[in-house]
């Protein structure tokens, strides 16, 4: 049973109106949670992890270890003044933030996060889940395009440009990487393909070694996770901002609340590669211990994803733009299309016996 | 059915939010117009002219066609690995009649790929000012 569900017969509500409460109150608690994720993430995480790779404190005033810096961080950035430049595009100006915040929340509507009790912490599971996610993941470019066109500022129109070139170079890669789990699968619905990596694969003594697709296929969880940092824009692929170089690209115009939106979407969407890289390649929430730990084992595979990023962010240099289209249209799609026939040749052949 | 209503949910929930953000903002920020606080940023400078008149490489034209084209051969792709395993399974069907077509149709795009790469299209273009500029 999804969450929804769950609500709406808990709340003894039937037919459509339960459909509807259900629904609402469920997308109400995964809204919720997503932004508390990204709350602790982007005001003292980044910092904090940050500090610790170049050796320093960062916040360490308000609460155990700074933690208390989220609620004067937030209204600090909320309170500030906009600043609205000369002669721009309103109001896709204004929708830009709108939409590249709130397509990374979507695209966790058909994440499975595991159990908390008895409950199934997933709002809805339709059998196109990963075909789904994937759609809604990439409707931030067009956010990104927006912002860049419609600030009037040549800077941002470059991170524009770059970020669309960037998108289309590595889209096709991430998805025909993400095809080669579902043909091991057999299922586009994420329920699904959770399940699947539940067998294990083989037994070592008392350890039982589960059939994660990244242990199946190593090389395509390593591909995927390469794509997915060029798809989140992060180090080192973290062209379309490249502080260096074009100032911070398609957000270089945008200050106060609308500066809140474009980062939060864009640790959202950190957060939601990270959920599409533990639903399809980390188990899900599987892990070891009683069922109801799911949640906290989903949240250890999101978090190790954006520690990864932070990682990359504080280790790994740039490249450069035309690097990058190379990398991605000659190496990554390449090695994409070898993982695909590689898979359908190795399921084939491996199936009948 | 109530999966969609449910992801439907998510959506306006997803909205709300930053509208709500938007709202809390509005009612708390100072506003205080000043002479030339307004002007994009251009790295100090006095902002020349504007950026939609810049003009920009056609070489997107050619990236953006291939995407279309790979793009949607991702759509079709999507059914066939469905249903790889199932069919292979089948006796009836088995491995090759499942495999060839898909192999062909693949082929035939890799085969394109291969083209718009050898032509260029896949490549940064550089300008040759720029190229008389490097010191490397």
């Amino acid at each position: 049973m999804t969450l929804a569900e769950t609500i709406s017969s808990a709340l003894g509500l039937e037919g459509a109106v339960g459909q509807f409460v259900g629904g609402f109150i469920g997308a109400a608690i995964v809204g919720t949670f997503i932004l508390a994720n990204a709350a602790v993430a982007g005001p003292w995480a980044k910092r904090k992890i940050t500090a610790a790779f170049t050796d320093r404190i960062a916040v360490d005033k308000l609460g155990p270890l700074g933690i208390g810096i989220i609620i004067p961080d937030a209204v600090r950035l909320i309170s500030k003044e906009l600043i609205v430049p000369k002669g721009v595009d309103r109001p896709a100006w204004d929708i830009a933030p709108l939409i590249i915040a709130s397509s990374a929340i979507l695209g966790f509507a058909v994440i499975p996060m595991g159990q908390v009790g008895p409950v199934e912490f997933q709002l809805a599971d339709p059998e196109v889940g990963l075909a789904f996610v994937f759609a809604v993941a990439s409707i931030a470019s067009v956010g990104l395009v927006m912002a860049g066109y419609a600030s009037n500022n040549k800077y941002s129109f470059l991170g524009g440009l770059r970020a669309v070139a960037q998108n289309l170079a590595y889209e096709i890669p991430l998805i025909l990487t993400g095809i080669s789990v579902v043909i091991f699968a057999g299922s586009l619905q994420l329920s699904e393909i959770v399940a699947t990596q539940q067998q294990s694969l083989v037994e070592l003594g008392p350890v039982a070694i589960p059939a994660w697709f990244a242990i199946v296929n190593p090389f395509a969880f390593i591909l995927f996770l390469a794509a997915n940092m060029a798809e989140v824009g992060r180090n080192p692929f973290d062209i379309p901002e490249a502080p260096t170089e074009i100032v911070a690209g398609f957000q270089t115009e945008y200050s106060s609340v609308y500066f809140v939106l474009i980062y939060l979407g864009e640790f959202v969407h950190i957060f939601l590669g990270g959920a599409i890289i533990a639903t399809i390649f980390l188990g899900g929430p599987a892990g070891p211990g009683p069922a109801w730990l799911g949640l906290l084992w989903f949240l250890v595979k999101i978090w190790g994803v954006f520690l990864l990023t932070q990682w990359a962010r504080s280790a790994l240099p740039r490249v450069r733009i035309d690097q990058l289209i190379e990398i991605g249209w000659k190496g990554m799609l390449v090695l994409a299309f070898a993982n695909l026939f590689v898979t359908a040749v190795i399921v084939g052949v491996l199936a009948p016996l | 059915m109530s999966e969609w209503i449910a992801i439907g949910g998510l959506a306006i929930v997803a909205v709300t939010i930053p509208l709500s953000m938007m709202l809390v903002s509005w009612l708390l920020r100072p506003s205080v117009p000043e002479q030339g606080k307004r002007a994009t940023y251009e790295s100090g400078e006095v902002p020349t002219g504007s950026s939609y008149d810049i003009r920009f490489n056609i070489q997107y034209y050619m990236v953006a066609l291939l995407f279309v084209v790979f793009d949607v051969e991702t759509v079709f792709i999507f059914p066939w690995a469905v249903i790889f395993e199932d069919a292979v399974g089948n006796d009836a069907v088995g491995f090759i009649s499942v495999f060839l077509p898909m192999a062909a149709f693949l082929g035939i795009l890799v085969f394109g790929l291969v083209w718009a790469w050898r032509n260029g299209a896949v490549q940064w273009a550089t300008s040759q000012q720029a190229e008389r500029q490097r010191v490397e």
